[in-house]
């Protein structure tokens, strides 16, 4: 059975820029890889690094958080601090030996569909060549 | 528990039908647990649809509800309605948007099919987990109190007292009317400006529902939107008067760049040099002239002074500028006029024409870079670059300076003890530039003028006009406020007293209880953002409606 690899990425898409781009790359008609699933949060900040690491664990290939631009966080510096965790939890999966290249932050407006397109299709190739999620396969 | 899930998964007419195989996604749902039904349905946000909705929760006694449609954005409130008219909580209801995030973007019908069951799968995995929440109604108190009785605060208070309401009107200084009671004319109709701000002030004072505070300031707003505590304090008598608003005001207007961070202009080393706000001081007690009491013959206007320093353009220094040289003229005719710009700022449908006017016999407009201010004798000598970068120098009688704009110095107070963030500039932050421009991010606590940037008055009157059909239309008498449900929650068993909740919240909504040394949220100040959960050391806090559980639920089933 060689069946190509799909990879599962889940995509934490905070409810004021970032989940409102996503809608618009579908009102645009954009082209987004269907191994994205999105949830909805209403802040990046919520996103706590056990969270994160769940996914990792539950079999994601990939992790997306994604949320506004700095200095235009919805309550204000929520972002800011989903950036600070977010970089100390990627220093622990590395010391972990884990991939930390499977976890992405990036910043998406609410009109920013085109480059919310691009920023999943862009991380969607680089998980496709990092294959499947190691911890995946030693579940299975 | 004993659930009863229905899934219903709406066609939006072609929009989901053709691209995802629906019958699959009911296929794929039908047998998992608690699922009472899984049905199709055209238009589910359509009266019919919402009817055929509400016939169906009570047909089969659902407890939750799932629909799979469109984007929460669209329509999650719509369906949340439908829920609450069937008499189920409207929290126990999930969204699974295969429309926006499904199928308008994947081409592939099976790929879409196989997203459209994740996302569905999801959302039943989501719902099993919530909890019914209850929407909270406060009191409101409809009175509003003001900070600064410039232009800004006279406005936003006449307004406001015109629709009965009390207002607490607050002023530093000894008396009101702020910076443009200075001013003799406004351009660019050259009407009168401080004789109609002294009669404003006049009716403000005969207005018995609005209270004046001079020579005090505000030391301390505590509360939220609808219940402000008030601590003012009388500068001169030491005492301090309290009071409870709904709704704040902050109308601080601004201040002069202090030019002495710009030595090469001279000012206050040499007579004859002066601000702008010195020179409209001048002009209004009728007496243009030198030092030596003898009437100028000659002066220069220097216009963007400290601009590079501030890293913003102060929008009316270049019109009051050529208001001044309208001032010049009209007392001394024959006066010789030379204006020093950087660049010209006259945006607005009548301004260029203003500006137009302006010109004439013994008014030069010269483009010039740094300007450098000596003494030559009785006289002030300007050199500078002009547009061909040559070094040339202009001999005059008089120097005015039209100094940047910056925030009042209590704009920095203000903002510390009550959380409001300042922008650009250091002036108060818009909760958003275009959508709400007069609306900070404390709910509650508006900006109106030059509080929130450099402005025209024109610009700071819509201001103050925008404030109080804001405030009037959010804080009405006898209507109850309701506050966010999904807020932060503090488990007590759980919580270790380390505060960290109580530095990250942006809006202060956590409170320590000393006695039992456990971080608290005061779930009406809460905004629900789920910040303090990811950063709580020992999991004590849980966002409502976006629980550890729920996002794990809607997880596993993601990366399926």
């Amino acid at each position: 059975m060689t069946e190509q690899f799909e990879p599962r990425i889940v995509g934490f898409l905070c409810n004021w820029c970032s989940y409102a781009g996503a809608d618009l790359a579908g009102t645009s008609k954009l082209k987004i890889p269907s191994s994205l699933t999105p949830i909805r949060v209403m802040c990046s900040s919520r996103i706590d690094p056990v969270l994160i690491l769940t996914a990792l664990l539950q079999g994601a290939d990939g992790v997306l958080i994604a949320g506004c631009h700095p200095g235009d966080c919805h309550y204000n510096e929520g972002n800011y601090y989903a950036r600070r965790r977010f970089a100390v939890l990627k220093k622990v999966v590395d010391s972990l030996g884990l991939e930390s290249d499977r976890l992405c932050l990036s910043w998406v407006s609410a009109s920013e569909g085109q480059r919310f397109a691009e920023v999943v299709n862009e991380f969607n190739e680089k998980i496709k060549k990092m294959g499947q999620n190691p911890m995946k396969k030693k579940m299975l | 528990m004993n659930r009863k899930i229905g899934v219903y998964i709406c066609e939006c007419g072609p929009n989901i039908a053709e691209k995802i195989d629906i019958d699959k996604v009911i296929e794929a749902v039908t047998s998992l647990n608690d699922i009472v039904t899984v049905e199709r349905y055209k238009l589910l946000c359509s009266e019919a649809g919402k009817n055929y909705l509400t016939e169906q929760i009570k047909k089969h006694s659902l407890t939750h509800l799932v629909v799979a449609a469109c984007s929460p954005r669209d329509h999650q409130l719509t369906f949340m309605e439908v829920c609450e008219n069937a008499k189920i909580n409207p929290y126990l209801f999930q969204l699974a948007n295969i429309r926006e995030q499904c199928a308008w973007v994947t081409d592939n019908k099976e790929e879409a099919t196989k997203k459209a069951i994740r996302l569905t799968k999801a959302a039943i995995a989501r719902v099993r987990c919530h909890s019914p929440l209850e929407k909270k109604e406060i009191e409101s108190n409809p009175d509003i109190l003001i900070i600064g009785g410039g232009i800004a605060g006279i406005e936003a208070s006449l307004q406001l007292a015109h629709s009965n309401r009390k207002i607490y009107l607050v002023e530093k200084n000894s008396f009101l009317g702020g910076l443009i009671k200075n001013f003799e004319k406004k351009y660019p109709e050259m009407q009168p400006c401080s004789a109609s701000i002294l009669q404003k002030i006049e009716t403000i004072k005969k207005i018995s529902n609005i209270k004046i505070f001079t020579d005090s300031e505000v030391q301390e707003i505590l509360g939220f939107f609808g219940n402000f505590e008030v601590k003012v304090k009388n500068k001169k008598e030491k005492d301090i008067e309290s009071f409870n608003v709904g709704a704040v005001v902050f109308a601080t207007g601004s201040s002069l760049f202090d030019i002495n961070k710009n030595p090469q202009y001279g000012y206050g080393k040499f007579d004859n040099v002066l601000t702008s706000l010195e020179f409209e001081q001048m002009n209004l007690s009728k007496k243009i002239v030198l030092k030596n009491n003898k009437t100028p013959k000659s002066v220069a206007i220097i216009y963007c002074v400290g601009r590079t320093d501030k890293g913003y353009c102060s929008e009316i220094c270049c019109m009051y500028s050529i208001k001044f040289v309208r001032y010049l003229k009209d007392n001394i005719p024959d006066i010789k006029i030379v204006n020093f710009y950087s660049d010209l700022c006259i945006p607005g449908k009548s301004h260029q024409k203003f500006y137009e006017q302006t010109q004439g016999e013994n008014i030069d407009f010269i483009r010039a870079e740094n300007i450098d201010i000596t003494k030559k004798g009785e006289q002030l000598n300007i050199s500078y670059d002009d547009e061909t970068n040559r070094k040339k120098n202009c001999i005059v009688d008089m120097v005015i300076l039209s100094p940047a704009l910056e925030p009042s110095v209590d704009a920095a107070k203000l903002a510390e003890f009550t959380g409001v963030p300042l922008g650009d500039g250091d002036f108060f932050a818009e909760e958003h530039e275009k959508l709400n421009p007069v609306s900070t991010s404390t709910q509650g606590v508006f900006i109106a003028g030059c509080a929130q940037g450099p402005k025209s008055i024109s610009d700071t009157i819509i201001q103050a006009e925008a404030v109080t059909g804001k405030i009037l239309s959010s804080l009405i008498p006898g209507k109850k406020i309701e506050p966010e449900v999904k807020v932060s929650q503090i488990s007590e068993s759980f919580c270790i007293g380390c505060k960290t909740c109580l530095d990250i919240c942006s809006y202060g909504a956590i409170t320590f209880d000393e006695m039992n040394k456990i971080s608290v949220v005061n779930e009406v100040i809460c905004r629900g953002c789920g910040n303090c959960v990811a950063a709580c050391p020992s999991g004590a806090i849980t966002l409502k409606h976006f629980t550890f559980n729920q996002i794990y639920e809607e997880l596993k089933e993601a990366v399926q």
